[in-house]
């Protein structure tokens, strides 16, 4: 079976020394700022981005990944004991989590959060690498053609299922294509909007613009609430659940995998929309739906459940299309691109051992996070007892040194202050900077795939709707801009998003 | 969040594009734009620059036609002391050592907020500055000069 030689050579990755170490760097980081509010994945990831150029690609991407998955861990975590979101993945948890905790049964909500991860993760593994296989054959048949149509449809689909107006997030889209054309235009080698600036003419490296727009955005708005935080010393007695607890929550979890594993392969969904939709299926589906809000064990179990498999089944798209379906995956396709490895369709039959090794890590990662996450709980608590007044000095200065490592370049380091004053004004004016990245990250593939089609097809632009490949992507890149315009589905929407 | 006459949150995007469109437009003045078929350097700035400068005019009009959000008053203090912070890094970072730049930059940060106590904040940089220097000049070999040279 191709399937299982495929999950055997990944295994035999994976669990190479050196990846196994990185993977367990990777998650354990990823606990660490999922346990501590006020710092997300992406400002993460951009800040290790610069120290993964010595690794070998799948040493990078492992732990990479790991540090996404283990977020979703340690965010519950904090939601559970403290009631304030480690991520924002874990917004729902927080609901009955903390409940469950007030009731003194702080130690089964943790229990199940973790064990309903591990499932998830477990499941969504393999549904990565079951569709992996038919996504990668469908994707050999890809030209410049249908690789603009698909680019297209992965930022606009993006656009559409994210949070956010969606005349704005496409205005985003095109700031970030627009910053993407920066520097020299590879085909006639002549410099675009580099304003006389050297360093700008290998083009705008987006570490510098993620960990602005993200990382010191978010810092500077959070310093303007005031700080509210109660750390609940919570003694946790007993972290084994009852009998009773697992039959309850077992169809809770399996319910919460599905509807993950289907949202997070979508373009936009990532980690933020599965718990959401499986909290509400679980209130609805409940015999005794006033539960909920009360520590109900199936509040914790099924959005635990999906937000971990829509966690790791969004890296479908990454992997198999080389289309990233968030802001941390377009993250991913630059550390790629930074390995020199060029994104795309042909990416699975290129760099066989790097995707099925990231796949199957994914699975190792999160047998290590069960590991970490329940008998190390206490530690991860304690972190949450460093004051912000800390914290943030030191997000900062290990963002400048990160941003200047990328290229040993000052003028990185400027350019992320110029980022952090917009991503400020962005959150200040209420926009989501999220497309912006997809865009950055985007835009010269999707330049250089229009470019070679119109030269093919001699400037006519109806190519993109004789090849059926490209038809139908196209098409349903219409039927999501379309369904944006008819006002019941945009009311739907504001109500799912709003949940 | 205050309510006013006009969106402001959109009348801001909205000015921002266009200001971008704008700048864009000016500064790929004399690049050649091509033909579809044939594209040239500045066919694609324009192209983008236009539809920015598209949805700039309809932010900035649905801004002022309709009633909405105000923004929440700009607090210049956390602003000001992570910029200076990023800032003064910059400037110190090759001249003077990592391990100087990293002390004036998480000292300059700490201003941001009101409850940081002297003492504290200068024990807790010179802590985070040799940690920075242990962990990204000696472990990853960060080519970065330690002291002034």
């Amino acid at each position: 079976m191709e399937l299982f030689d495929n999950l055997l050579m990944g295994l035999s990755t994976a669990l190479q020394l050196n990846n196994l170490l990185f993977c367990l760097i990777g998650v354990v980081i990823g606990t660490a700022i999922g346990v501590l509010p006020g710092i997300g994945p992406i400002p993460t990831v951009a800040l290790l981005l610069p120290f993964t150029f010595g690794l070998s690609p799948d040493s990078a991407m492992i732990m990479l990944a790991g540090i996404f998955y283990g977020a979703q861990y340690g965010g519950s975590t904090t939601a559970i004991l403290v009631n304030v979101p480690g991520e924002t993945s874990s917004v729902v948890t927080c609901i009955d989590g903390h409940e469950m905790a007030k009731q003194g049964r702080a130690g089964t909500a943790l229990a199940i959060a973790a064990i309903a991860s591990f499932f998830a993760g477990t499941m969504a593994t393999i549904v990565i690498a079951v569709l992996s296989v038919p996504l990668s054959v469908l994707a050999l048949k890809f030209t410049a053609v249908e690789y603009f149509s698909l680019l297209v449809l992965g930022l606009i689909a993006a656009v559409v299922l994210a949070h956010g107006s969606v005349a704005k997030s496409l205005a985003m889209v095109l700031l970030g294509l627009l910053l993407g054309l920066v520097g020299i235009d590879v085909s006639s080698g002549v410099a675009r909007m580099t304003f006389g600036i050297a360093a700008l003419s290998d083009g705008l490296d987006f570490v510098p613009i993620a960990m602005g727009l993200f990382g010191l955005g978010e810092i500077i708005a959070n310093l303007e609430r005031p700080a509210e935080r109660r750390v609940v010393s919570q003694s946790i007695r007993s972290l084994i659940p009852s009998r009773e607890d697992l039959r309850a929550a077992f169809p809770a979890m399996v319910r919460g995998t599905a509807l993950g594993s289907v949202l997070g392969v979508l373009p936009g969904g990532g980690a933020a929309l599965p718990p959401f939709s499986s909290y509400a299926l679980e209130k609805k589906l409940a015999r005794d739906p006033s539960r909920f809000g009360k520590g109900a064990i199936e509040g914790v179990a099924g959005p635990e459940a999906a937000n971990n498999a829509g966690a790791q089944t969004s890296f479908i798209p990454l992997l198999t299309l080389g289309i990233p379906a968030n802001a941390l995956m377009a993250l991913m396709i630059g550390a790629l691109m930074m390995q020199g490895i060029q994104p795309g369709p042909q990416i699975m039959t290129e760099q066989p051992k790097l995707v099925w090794g990231v796949i199957a890590s994914m699975w190792v990662g999160n047998l290590m996070l069960l590991v970490i996450n329940l008998p190390l709980v206490g530690l991860w608590v304690s972190m949450l007892k460093i004051p912000y007044r800390l914290l943030f000095p030191a997000i900062v200065l290990f963002c400048c040194i990160g941003t200047y490592g990328i290229a040993n370049s000052l003028f990185n380091v400027w350019l992320m202050m110029g980022c952090a004053m917009i991503g400020y004004f962005f959150i200040e004016i209420g926009v989501e900077p999220a497309p912006l990245l997809l865009g950055l990250v985007l835009g010269p593939q999707l330049e250089e795939n229009f470019r070679r089609t119109m030269l093919i097809a001699d400037g006519d632009f109806t190519v993109f709707l004789s090849r059926p490949i490209s038809a139908v992507i196209l098409g349903i890149v219409a039927i999501l801009l379309l369904a944006m315009l008819s006002p019941e589905i945009l009311k739907t929407r504001k109500e799912a998003l709003a949940e | 969040m205050t309510r006013s006459r006009i969106d402001l949150q959109d009348l801001l995007f909205g000015l921002f594009l266009v200001a971008v469109a704008t700048g864009t437009l000016v500064a790929t003045r004399n690049l050649v734009i091509g033909h579809a078929a044939d594209m040239g350097p500045g066919y694609m700035p324009r192209v983008v620059a236009l539809a920015l400068m598209a949805f700039g005019l309809f932010f900035s009009g649905r801004g002022l036609w309709r009633a909405g959000r105000g923004i929440a008053p700009v607090q210049l203090r956390p602003l000001l002391a992570i910029l200076a912070s990023v800032g003064v890094f910059a400037l110190t970072a090759e001249r003077l050592g990592l391990a100087i730049a990293s002390v004036a930059a998480v000292i300059l940060a700490s201003f941001a907020t009101r409850e940081g106590r002297l003492v504290e904040t200068v024990a807790f940089a010179v802590v985070l500055s040799g940690a920075a220097v242990l962990l990204f000049v000696k472990l990853l070999g960060l080519p970065i000069p330690i002291w002034p040279r």
